[in-house]
């Protein structure tokens, strides 16, 4: 296992920083000790610990594809007390990680089956993990569909490789914006996600769901889920509480008996119905 | 076949204790006549006899409020991380209450399931406590609620039985307790000192934790939570409570980083940096609290956390705490009080 312990984090140099939004950055970390940066492995939708020293500790997911090694990637929206030194780093900085925690999507169970991403603002990072990840494992799955919106087409993250995954004949891609997010130039579709989503009438057989955006757009796309006669267990979505530790003990992530840290944070719709709403 | 120790030897071999560069912990009066687990620095500050409860707890001695985890020095470009020994100084609790040393054996679990907390583990490791065995207790105790009473021996090293003419019956319950006396004590076969039956039980953990179960959305935590203030002194007094946060203190040369107590009946506790707070109002704090004690931790771990001894009450500025929620709570469940 090469998780670090004793609450001490790995140290990990910035090797390359994309501005994705006004506030939302991406960042390459490549592990200063070789042997780390030989040994990390991890499962998409894991999550870390980053470090900013002076400034303290966030969680975030790994952004980035298990399948792509030697480095790791996270995108974070300038929010907060962390997040706000971090977007003042430069590429060459060094910061820490800790991780990787939690549990993971289960990529195996979903051999032979159609994935449906669907992604809202900046959750589609944890989704870019297991989209990278099915890319590379592109024979393993039957019918791959992303569907991506933000409020605007500022908002949008990833957009180089969401032109890249439009290219790509493997991919079905469909991105929009809210309305009045659109710009003149935007081919996209304009409309809330849930609605897209309903108008794109997705067959429920034999297929996963995958989702993430902010909890007002998991909740409508649930019941357009159920519209579409989509069962919820076969659902999955990711959740982000505050958290301390990642190693639940801190006490603050859990969602009724479940602690997101250790028992998450990926968590099938149909658990998460059973939940308290907690997050 | 008791042991006993009079009561003047024990000072003595307190400060002998002392004398060795132990730390010694135990009740002491500090100002406005309130009683305080604290570090002695002589036997006679000690206060173990009559009703002594004091107003903080001895998780202390394993889980202090502020705990440096590591170090980190800037270097230019780089980063020196230097990890911290955790303190294994000898500690001895000398007179803490049944209730606070039951503390110990509950939070191992959460310190050692899945990631052991080096720290919390040597502190645990160089602690040895010794307890006194009630006899008096007052309104807010509630040690037989949750399975345990007046001499209780979970968590103890040894316990001490107040016994007449000045002397104490030694009970040794561990190892570490059996080293501690060892050669201090003389046989008594005539002394066996009776145990109080404790304070009457006063709700029954099983209907609790139903309640818990089955009412998680009820409007009862709003009614019986209305008047909480926020202000967290159940949680930082409670044996048992044991959430943190970990943050920076240093400069523009280096720091530390840093463990520090925390409550999750602060509003900032689980905010997102979005200004999402799940538990955006104080009912819904009160619920994880009462729910994390009597029913989260006991399906995870099999122990309830919370050992009766109604401290959280005791400090509550508006009369709250464990007791008084869970009876607000057992009436709701009968029906004798109507939620609103």
């Amino acid at each position: 296992m090469n998780t670090p312990v004793d609450y001490v984090p790995f140290q990990a140099r910035i090797e390359s920083i994309v501005e994705e939004t006004v506030d939302v950055k991406t960042f390459r970390l490549v592990f200063c000790d070789p042997a780390v940066a030989e040994s990390f492995s991890f499962r998409p939708g894991q999550f870390g610990l980053y470090s900013v020293f002076g400034a303290g500790e966030a969680t975030f997911c790994i952004a980035s594809s298990p399948t792509r090694k030697r480095y790791i990637e996270c995108s974070v929206n300038k929010a907060g007390r962390v997040t706000t030194e971090l977007h003042q780093c430069n590429t060459g900085d060094v910061i820490g990680f800790r991780g990787p925690y939690g549990n993971w999507f289960p990529l195996d169970e979903m051999a032979g089956k159609n994935l449906l991403f669907v992604g809202g603002g900046i959750g589609l990072a944890p989704l870019r993990s297991v989209i990278w990840n099915v890319v590379d494992w592109r024979d393993r799955f039957a019918r791959v569909t992303i569907l991506y919106g933000a409020r605007s087409v500022g908002d949008l993250v990833y957009k180089s490789e969401l032109t890249a995954w439009q290219e790509m004949d493997s991919l079905n891609t469909v991105y929009t914006v809210d309305p009045g997010g659109e710009t003149p130039g935007w081919a996209g579709k304009v409309g809330f996600v849930p609605a897209v989503l309903e108008e794109m009438k997705p067959s429920p057989a034999n297929t996963v769901v995958i989702t993430c955006g902010p909890p007002i757009m998991i909740k409508f796309v649930l019941a357009s889920l159920g519209k579409l006669g989509f069962s919820l267990d076969a659902a999955y979505t990711t959740l982000e509480n505050r958290m301390k530790c990642g190693i639940g003990k801190c006490g603050r992530c859990n969602v009724g008996p479940l602690y997101v840290c250790k028992d998450g944070p990926v968590f099938r719709c149909d658990q998460l119905r059973a939940l308290p709403q907690e997050y | 076949m008791s042991d006993v120790i009079a009561k003047d030897d024990l000072l003595r071999l307190v400060d002998q204790w002392l004398a060795e560069g132990k730390r010694v912990l135990g009740p002491v009066k500090a100002g406005d006549g309130v009683i305080l687990y604290a570090p002695l620095a002589a036997s006679s500050q000690l206060v173990l006899e009559g009703f002594v409860h004091a107003a903080n707890s001895i998780k202390e001695a394993v889980f202090p409020r502020s705990e440096t985890i590591y170090t980190y020095k800037f270097n230019g470009h780089e980063i020196e991380l230097s990890d911290v020994d955790p303190d294994s100084t000898q500690c001895i609790v000398i007179g803490a209450r049944p209730c606070d040393a039951a503390s110990l054996p509950v939070l191992d679990h959460l310190f050692n399931w899945d990631y052991k907390d080096k720290f919390y583990n040597a502190r645990r490791a160089a602690t040895t406590v010794v307890t006194v065995a009630c006899s008096e207790y007052d309104d807010n105790c509630f040690c037989t609620s949750v399975g345990l009473g007046p001499a209780a021996e979970q968590g103890s090293d040894a316990m001490l039985l107040k016994a007449p003419d000045g002397w104490y019956e030694v009970r040794a319950v561990t190892d570490k307790g059996t080293a501690l006396f060892n050669g201090k004590t003389t046989p008594a076969p005539e002394i066996k000192v009776p145990i109080s039956d404790g304070p009457a039980k006063k709700f029954d953990t099983v209907d609790i934790e139903t309640f818990l179960k089955n009412n998680y959305e009820s409007d009862a935590w709003r009614d019986i939570t209305m008047r909480c203030l926020g202000c967290g002194a159940c949680a930082y007094n409670c044996p048992t409570c044991h959430c943190f946060d970990i943050v920076d203190e240093g400069d523009a040369a280096g720091g530390r980083r840093v463990k520090n107590w925390d409550s999750c009946q602060f509003g900032q506790f689980t905010v997102h940096a979005s200004g999402h707070n799940p538990r955006a109002v104080q009912a819904q704090r009160q619920r994880q609290r009462i729910q994390h004690k009597f029913r989260i931790y006991p399906e995870k771990f099999g122990a309830i956390l919370c050992t009766g001894c109604g401290t959280c009450t005791r400090n509550c500025p508006v009369s709250l705490g464990v007791l008084n929620t869970l009876e607000a709570i057992a009436a709701v469940a009968r029906g004798s009080i109507e939620v609103k």
